[in-house]
């Protein structure tokens, strides 16, 4: 019979994993550098991990926890308050709509799904920002963020599934 | 099949989620509106957090930095040949100018005796380090080690060796960030130099700025403005200094934009204390050994503000002014 604090110890630990996924992601594409000399924007990674989370435990990615990491994303990044958070919250309205279709798509059209959350949450973000500013924003540092953030989705999916696999999902089935 | 083999986990009751997702939706609306109109609170947490990251933020960038040039100098190995010759060329064109700026230089000094001209005051500048650079879809900032503490106020002009890199929009105790000129927010007041034509320079997340005419009265002429005029800050509004260097005119399709002098950040910038005086709680300066910065290597700066001294370091600088006009961003 396991051991009752450990596991309502492994239990915290996998709740918590998908969150803190979110919230490293975001401070890693915070780091105060760029690899591009500033000609690209950095992509949105902590989308990936949300999407991801909301798609195969969204019990683990409440919508409070999306707009804490996009209040984080705003706040590390520079930004006004809020932006990208709606922009997160957007993504996050679709899959959460939309669980069943997305979830059910493989290989590259894992990937389409994706791009249409990042494409929302870039189209909420863009259009939020027109209204506060009274400008338009340009429209291809977002796009150029929006495709970098599709093209490393696979590679932070294959992380994530790996801990999923081997941490959130072990962890919690302990009886 | 599934993405990696995955399925959704039975998830909570729809009705409670979506009430969640609209919930949190208008939240971030709010605050994204509240954020626009107020953001001290928001201000504060921000500086805060850099305040308690700069020592990690220091230590992290320099390896960062480090393979960032060597990604970058990648891209440069096929063309080193051809950017030889081009400098060798610009080097001797540079050298010709060097002669007419010192012969220049002489002529205005006797003139200056002859007249017996009040010297310009040079402007006292803070020397802070570059510890962080935001490049993001909607913002361009950067992150400097040196805050209140130092004597640096909200509303001052950032510049390096070449031009002004924008100005201070939030200082922490330890940091300052800054909005960059290229910045979608950022609205500085011009002039180009060889019409005397003022103009507003706005950001809009590209690295040129678009020079914006209209705004700033009358409409575009060729007279006004011509590609490669030089363009200054002017002291209008009290917002920057006169007269520093911001770059030059160039044409697109859809207007005049600004290449800016200023190049991508290095790793210290100058904070020129200018017109924003300070509030009675940022009076207190601190010394070299608690700030750890150092004055920039060159004397020989372009920037017309201070061309004849070396940027000071924090301790090294006069008393701050005494009212508070600290503009919001």
């Amino acid at each position: 019979m396991a051991d009752p604090i450990a596991l309502n110890v492994s239990r915290l630990l996998g709740a918590f994993l998908p969150s803190l996924s979110a919230v490293l992601l975001v401070m890693l594409v915070n780091l105060p550098v760029s690899f591009t000399g500033g000609l690209f924007p950095a992509p949105l990674l902590a989308l990936t991990a949300i999407y991801f989370w909301a798609l195969v435990r969204p019990d683990l990615m409440p919508p409070f926890v999306v707009l804490c990491v996009g209040l984080l994303e705003d706040l590390l990044s520079g930004g006004s308050p809020g932006v990208w958070a709606t922009g997160f919250i957007a993504a996050y309205a679709l899959v959460d709509r939309q669980r069943e279709n997305l979830a059910g798509l493989a290989g590259g059209a894992a990937v389409l799904g994706f791009a249409a959350a990042m494409a929302l949450a870039a189209s909420a973000t863009f259009v939020l920002t027109w209204i506060m500013y009274l400008r338009q924003p340009p429209l291809a540092p977002l796009l150029l963020a929006s495709v970098f953030t599709v093209l490393f989705y696979p590679v932070v999916a294959v992380v994530l599934g790996w801990v999923h696999r081997r941490a959130v999902g072990a962890l919690r089935m302990v009886r | 099949m599934a993405w990696f083999g995955m399925r959704p986990a039975r998830s909570r009751g729809a009705f409670a989620i979506r009430s969640s997702v609209a919930i949190c939706g208008i939240l971030a609306i709010a605050i994204a509106f509240l954020g626009r109109a107020q953001a001290s609170i928001f201000d504060t947490a921000r500086a805060k957090i850099s305040d308690i990251t700069a020592p990690a933020l220091l230590e992290v960038r320099a390896p960062l930095l480090a393979l960032e040039n060597w990604v970058a100098g990648l891209g440069t190995i096929f063309s080193v040949y051809r950017e030889n010759l081009e400098l060798k060329r610009e080097n001797a064109e540079l050298r010709r100018w060097q002669d007419v700026a010192l012969s220049l230089e002489n002529r205005v000094r006797r003139y200056e005796q002859l007249l017996n001209a009040v010297p310009e005051e040079v402007m006292p500048a803070i020397t802070a380090r570059v510890i962080g650079e935001s490049n993001r879809p909607f913002v361009k900032t950067m992150i400097l080690n040196a805050g209140t503490e130092h004597g640096v106020r909200k509303g001052q002009a950032v510049a390096d060796d070449r031009g002004l890199i924008g100005r201070i929009y939030l200082t922490g105790e330890r940091t300052s960030w800054v909005i960059l000129l290229t910045d979608l927010s950022s609205r500085v007041p011009v002039v180009i130099e060889s019409s005397q034509r003022r103009a507003i320079l706005a950001g809009d997340n590209t690295p040129m700025p678009a020079l914006d005419l209209d705004l700033a009265g009358g409409t575009a002429t060729p007279e006004t403005a011509a590609e490669g005029d030089r363009v200054l800050s002017t002291g209008d509004g009290g917002l920057l200094p006169a007269g520093v260097p911001v770059g030059v005119v160039v044409k697109d399709g859809f207007g005049l934009r600004v290449a800016l002098f200023a190049g991508s950040a290095g790793d210290y910038v100058r904070i020129l204390e200018y017109g924003v005086p300070a509030p009675p709680s940022a009076t207190t300066r601190a010394t070299p050994a608690s700030v750890g910065l150092k004055p920039v290597a060159s004397t020989t700066s372009t920037l017309a503000v201070s061309t004849t001294l070396p940027p000071k370091p924090v301790a090294a600088q006069a008393p701050l002014g005494a009212t508070e006009t600290a503009e919001d961003r």
